[in-house]
């Protein structure tokens, strides 16, 4: 069976689907049919998957648990970064369902501003495109960004990564108790924290039980009212996919939502600033302008691509643990799930680009009220991925033996 | 369980006791636990300075300018360490000898202590660089001296850099003692952090709450425009029985409260601390009935605008108050004579931004410097960053000399200590200081 949104008939966004921005873009890519290898991968790679998740990706190796613990040692470790102060954890929190709650835009190396919100870790092992506009397209490579980042973890270059790595603690024979034929080497560390990554998946949530366990029980009436906007009138399943047995909740596309946009053009003449519980007052932006950073300018998937209908677009984000994840939309610009459903009811800010599946929704109260219930019930069971200690995940039992991993490079698994 | 320090801490306190004015502090904001007080003219200013990037060797360093009039090098910087890199150099500590000044950084954690044999010129002389392993705290921010310890309050956690943490004990040598978390759960605390204040006499320890690395280390507009991060601000204050090291009460003290200036009066039982987001001034104090309580008791500038109330000074006379204001750059002077009233007698705009403020033990020297936290300071040509001295002479405060940090490419003028050379005038007898403040 296809991987395929719930194109159920009738509803407003099919024609524009069909049509619409994305796959009408030659660069686009197509969502990979994730359920197509189901029956070759069923072994032992994958049954142990919560109910709800696809098989993972052919590029994906699942992998063993000597890698996970030291991918897990190694994500929690804020001496990875050149002043010892940023983990990877720290932006991607565990309690936070691996994003963070704590500011709209990541804080990086020194305080510095990050262009966007981090995004949460969980079922990351899917994804076809890494960051909000895809630069990156392998778990693998991926650490390698925030590592080398001078605004991030801001070490100067791989080879200093190798030789920090190499004098803490005992991470050599770790490695190359992992890693027999390689050691501590770029490819190496990456492939550790990818292990990691890979396991934090999260599934088997109410909607699952409902949705793929046949338990009807498991979500109320309200919620399902929600499910059928969800996939109906609201059109959000346009883009947040929904499978026959399985849901990632992502075509993973880029769209222009008019968020981006948004944030260049449009003047803020005051902020609403909350001093206290309660106690807000109005801040005019001259004032706000003394003493900030001039903002970096964010241009999308567009900086990739350098694609014109690329401009000011991002990823299409999963929505599974979304309760958990706020602030929401690539710069954490909307604090509430209910902000993000009232912006997608009034249909994007307009602009030249903005993705032709949006147009207002005309959503009353009371179905808004029935979406964001639904949006709870994507919570996945914490039993997958909480930690049994202060720190790291526990790891799934179905994880593979301590057995070393023959590394291929990660272009070699396409 | 009394902890050993704590036990010593006792003793002190008993023999101040027995001396009858057991709370005292030197430069009116220190430790009462520091045993040599610069009463007199002050000899050297210490200022720990935070690197900037394209000045000079971009890195932290403690400064050393000369401030005895008398001196030919008066006004002049005349020592400068550097201690690699920039961690977001804060605040110092004298341990209770006040051999040694302890500046944290509340970025990379990385604790230095200095040498002050020789104030002229300070020598480093231990880094400690596992704050964080030994406690899991983040943010090593006020260092407050304890018989024979150190009492460092952080900010907050490695955990998720957020604003729950706690207070470290080291010893004078350097060695962690204990950790002590902030009051959270029942008793109604935020878990937050910010500095610490003793009154031995009273055996309480306030202490206030600020806000997480998140925060602290973003861009200060950046932060301003972020409702989620404007949410995670200390709300809280907290009375602990200080032989024990376990708080008695938490108040309810919105918007930030900052510093904590107990009452230098012997037997008094009152500090004052300002918010920094709601713009006030809180009085905590013992009410009628002996019980702790907490109060707002006046406004300071115009809350709208968010002045920004930062560091505060207590006269020794404990009838007046410095306070001065980040964002307008302007000193506040409050009569606190009747401490239920506080009334502003006097400002003056010091420059586009000021911070940090030092009085002389007599009042009459009164200093400023300018930055407030690397991301939080002026942008461009906004950005003073200076060490200013004044003579008050309880009408108006008039300059005498002005350092421009910047031109002088050393970087942002953030704590100031005073020092003096040992067994000069400058160092008053403790017998005599306590009974200076008693009449």
């Amino acid at each position: 069976m296809k991987l395929s949104v719930l194109w159920l008939s009738g509803f407003a966004f099919s024609a524009l689907l069909v049509g619409g921005y994305a796959f009408g873009n030659p660069g686009a890519q197509v969502p990979r049919d994730l359920t197509q290898s189901e029956e070759r991968r069923s072994g032992t790679n994958n049954a142990h998957l919560p109910l709800g998740l696809p098989p993972l990706p052919d590029t994906v190796q699942w992998p063993t648990k000597a890698a996970v613990e030291l991918g897990k040692r190694l994500f929690f470790d804020r001496r990875l970064s050149f002043n010892n102060t940023l983990s990877c954890a720290m932006c991607h929190l565990q309690e936070n369902a691996f994003a963070s709650n704590q500011s709209a835009k990541a804080v990086g190396f020194e305080g510095r501003t990050l262009q966007r919100n981090a995004p949460s870790l969980l079922n990351v092992a899917y994804q076809k495109w890494l960051f909000h506009d895809g630069r990156e397209n392998h778990i693998e490579w991926q650490v390698w960004l925030p590592l080398l980042s001078p605004v991030e973890m801001a070490n100067p270059s791989i080879g200093s990564v190798i030789e920090r790595v190499r004098h803490l603690d005992d991470y050599i024979a770790v490695f190359e108790k992992t890693y027999p034929e390689e050691g501590l080497t770029p490819n190496t560390l990456g492939h550790a924290l990818a292990a990691y990554e890979i396991t934090l998946v999260s599934g088997n949530s109410r909607f699952d039980k409902w949705r793929f366990g046949n338990d009807d029980g498991a979500m109320s009436a309200q919620e399902k009212a929600g499910f059928a906007l969800f996939v109906g009138k609201a059109g959000c399943s346009n883009c947040h996919h929904i499978g026959e047995q399985t849901a990632l909740f992502t075509d993973m596309q880029f769209h222009n939502t008019g968020i981006g946009y948004k944030a260049m053009v449009d003047p803020v003449s005051s902020y609403k600033v909350e001093l206290a519980k309660g106690v807000f007052i109005d801040v005019p932006s001259s004032d706000v302008e003394r003493y900030s950073e001039k903002p970096i300018n964010d241009i999308g998937r567009f900086a990739v691509t350098l694609k014109e209908e690329d401009r000011w677009a991002y990823k299409t984000p999963t929505l599974r643990d979304v309760s958990k994840t706020g602030p929401y939309m690539h710069d954490g610009s909307l604090a509430t799930l209910k902000e993000v459903v009232n912006y997608y009811n009034g249909g994007g800010y307009a602009n030249e680009g903005l993705s032709g599946r949006l147009a207002p929704l005309n959503l009353s109260a009371r179905e808004i009220e029935a979406l964001v219930a639904f949006l709870k019930t994507l919570d996945g069971e914490l039993s997958y991925w909480e930690t049994s200690t202060n720190q790291g995940v526990e790891s799934p039992a179905a994880i593979a033996d301590d057995g070393p991993v023959v590394l291929r490079p990660p272009g070699e698994r396409e | 369980m009394l902890a050993r320090w704590a036990r010593v801490a006792c003793v002190a306190t008993g023999l101040l006791s027995a001396m009858g004015a057991p709370t005292i502090a030197d430069e009116t904001c220190n430790s009462p636990f520091t045993s040599a007080l610069v009463t007199g003219q002050e000899q050297f200013m210490h200022i720990w300075t935070l690197g900037m990037p394209g000045l000079g060797d971009e890195s932290d360093k403690l400064v050393t300018v000369d401030v005895d009039p008398k001196s030919p090098n008066y006004g002049k910087v005349i020592d400068s360490t550097s201690v690699g890199g920039r961690g977001e150099a804060h605040h110092t500590g004298f341990t209770d000898d006040r051999r040694y000044l302890w500046a944290g950084r509340l970025d990379d954690n990385k604790i230095f202590i200095f040498d002050l044999a020789d104030p002229a010129k300070p020598v480093l002389h231990k880094t400690i660089t596992n704050f964080v392993e030994k406690t899991g705290y983040v943010g090593p921010h006020t260092f407050y001296a304890l018989p024979g310890r150190i009492a460092i309050q952080a900010l907050s956690n490695a955990k998720d850099h957020s604003g729950e943490t706690g207070i470290a004990i080291y010893t004078n040598s350097g060695e962690f003692v204990s950790k002590h978390d902030m009051p959270t759960g029942k008793m109604g605390g935020d878990g937050y952090g910010y500095d610490i204040g003793i009154n031995p006499d009273q055996n309480v320890m306030l202490t206030s709450s600020f806000t997480g690395w998140t925060n602290y280390m973003m861009d200060l507009g950046t932060l301003v425009k972020d409702k989620e991060a404007m949410k995670n601000f200390g709300s809280s204050m907290a009375i602990w029985d200080f032989k024990a090291m376990t708080p008695k009460k938490v108040f309810n003290v919105p918007g930030a409260p900052l510093e904590i200036r107990w009452s230098l009066k012997p037997g008094d039982d009152w500090a004052l601390t300002a918010t920094a987001l709601t713009s006030k001034l809180w009085l905590v104090h013992k009410d009628e009935k002996g019980e702790w309580q907490a109060k707002d008791v006046a406004t300071v500038g115009d809350p709208s605008k968010i002045p920004l109330p930062v560091d505060i000074s207590i006269a020794s006379s404990r009838k007046h108050l410095w306070v001065n204001t980040f964002m307008d750059g302007t000193t506040r002077l409050f009569d606190i004579s009747d401490i239920h009233a506080p009334k502003q007698v006097y400002s003056k705009k010091i420059g586009n931004q000021v911070n940090m403020v030092s009085q002389s033990w007599d009042g009459k020297r009164v200093y400023f410097t300018t930055s407030l936290l690397a991301n939080w300071d002026m942008k461009g040509d906004k950005n003073d960053q200076f060490l200013i001295a004044y003579d008050w002479d309880g009408k108006e405060l008039k300059e005498r000399f002005k350092l421009d940090f910047i031109k002088q490419k050393l970087g942002r003028a953030h704590h100031m200590k005073f020092s003096a050379k040992p067994q000069s005038a400058a160092i008053g007898g403790t017998l005599e200081t306590y009974r200076s403040l008693t009449n």
